[in-house]
């Protein structure tokens, strides 16, 4: 099994302050708990993080290699497991682009000193300062070099759709280098990034974790495809990350239809969107919706769009609404088991898992 | 198949498309201005029955990502939800299960003939 969403968490601030260059280290100390990435606006009303796991000596669940073994690898047996940033996707929505592209430098190094070399199931992702393309694609070929890193991660929330020709370099960067890039939702309406609704802010987290995370992922998917960018860069995979599945059939079919009649606005749109999608586009299942136990539905609809192969496994450890690998496992049609759980991910990673690239 | 006369070419080329009914079926002629020629074709989109002869006719564009270049086709676009059909061979650049059907035309001392 392996899984495609594993967030591990800054627990001793200081020893990730040690990763950022002594110029900046008092800065980002000096700005708080989440050392300057921008917060949520809007809190979980009981907490964010999954209320029975360990906590390390900084109080933090999920802070370290060994409570991130002890609660996922080993009692899931995970295979490889893709380790993502947590407050630290926030990155790319800071207002300054300079201290963005410091704090990408240093997430990266902390996810090889204090995670990547702790177990060869580790696989990193690479955090980037989105706001700044070129500074990104410079962190990405710097950082691609270790092949421990499997994919660059981008937050669904931005100041633009991420087809807009001005992010082509990350894309091209991680293309070059073999990674797919991952988008994950969040930090729709902080910092820099727009409300993903466009209506403005909505007034409850479960208002945000119902649409925003889930706006912000359509958003994105419809802009690559449209601008092009899976015809300007072939060789691209993206993973779209936490953004809720139930949907995508309805959007493609949308967005097949419109093309039809639109398609002389995007005339090198040469086949239909859902074909693009199938070649080049992966989702992380967590949190799979639910539909009142008529899971039959939701597998039929999903498969119209290129299921169970555009899906790959995610658990979301630690947060409060982790989904389960066993019960995922059972969950899932016994045709797609093998596929969601394993086969789709090492395909995707291939070669940065160790494994042959088919 | 045999020839039938639809109208005046005159008539044509003042109204830029004309409305003929053959054994039973609405067929259009539509003049292309562009290139002066002329097309019938069923004028019934197969997508959700528009009259589609009431569309533009346009020269099909294509491209790289980010720019836009004329290709040699010129296509109907029909007037309701804009689907595509080459003007020559009725058949829609976008989907190969959808295409319109199209007949000969010939033009005889001002009179349009359609082959039908």
């Amino acid at each position: 099994m392996i899984d495609c969403d594993i967030h591990v968490q800054i627990g001793d601030r200081e020893e990730f302050l040690g990763f950022v260059e002594p110029a900046q280290r008092a800065w980002f100390r000096e700005q708080g708990p989440l050392l300057g990435m921008p917060g949520y606006t809007w809190g979980h009303p009981t907490g964010f993080m999954r209320a029975e796991l360990e906590l390390s000596k900084d109080g933090v669940p999920g802070a370290n290699a060994d409570l991130v073994r002890r609660e996922v690898f080993d009692p899931y047996d995970v295979e490889y497991g893709l380790l993502t940033a947590d407050d630290g996707v926030a990155v790319s929505v800071m207002p300054s682009a300079y201290r963005a592209a410091t704090y990408a430098r240093a997430h990266n190094d902390w996810m090889r000193g204090c995670w990547l070399d702790a177990d060869p199931r580790f696989r990193g992702t690479i955090l980037v300062p989105a706001q700044d393309p070129l500074a990104a694609a410079e962190e990405i070929r710097r950082v691609a070099a270790d092949d421990r890193f499997a994919a660059v991660l981008l937050a669904g929330g931005a100041e633009r759709p991420y087809g807009e020709p001005r992010y082509l370099p990350i894309f091209q960067a991680a293309a070059e280098c073999g990674l797919p890039v991952a988008i994950h939702s969040g930090m729709e309406g902080l910092g820099l990034s727009q409300s993903s609704g466009g209506v403005g802010l909505p007034t409850f987290y479960i208002e945000w974790h119902t649409l925003g995370s889930a706006g912000s992922i359509m958003t994105h998917l419809v802009s690559l495809i449209c601008h092009g960018t899976f015809e300007r860069v072939p060789g691209l995979k993206v993973l779209m990350m936490e953004g809720g599945l139930a949907w995508l059939p309805g959007i493609m079919w949308r967005l097949d239809a419109n093309w039809l009649g639109l398609r002389s606005e995007v005339p090198w749109i040469d086949r239909k969107p859902s074909e693009i999608l199938r070649e080049h586009v992966r989702f992380t299942t967590q949190p799979l919706e639910l539909i009142d136990g008529n899971d039959e539905l939701l597998f039929r609809m999903l498969e119209a769009v290129g299921a169970p192969e555009i899906l790959c496994f995610s658990s979301d450890y630690p947060h409060w609404d982790f989904d389960d690998p066993h019960q995922m496992h059972k969950r899932l049609p016994a045709e797609w088991q093998d596929v969601v759980m394993h086969q789709t991910a090492t395909e995707l990673f291939g070669a940065r898992l160790g494994q042959a690239v088919s | 198949v045999s020839w039938h006369d639809v109208g005046a070419l005159d008539d044509l080329e003042s109204q830029g498309v004309i409305v003929a009914r053959v054994e039973g079926r609405e067929i259009g002629v539509v003049l292309d201005r562009e290139t002066g020629s002329v097309h019938a074709i069923r004028n019934r989109c197969p997508h959700h029955g528009a009259p589609l002869c009431k569309g533009t006719v346009r020269t099909r564009l294509e491209g790289e990502p980010g720019t836009y270049r004329m290709a040699e086709q010129r296509v109907l676009h029909c007037p309701w939800h804009g689907w595509q059909f080459d003007v020559t061979s009725g058949k829609s650049p976008d989907n190969a299960r959808m295409r319109v059907r199209v007949y000969d035309t010939r033009i005889e001392a001002g009179r349009i003939l359609i082959s039908a």
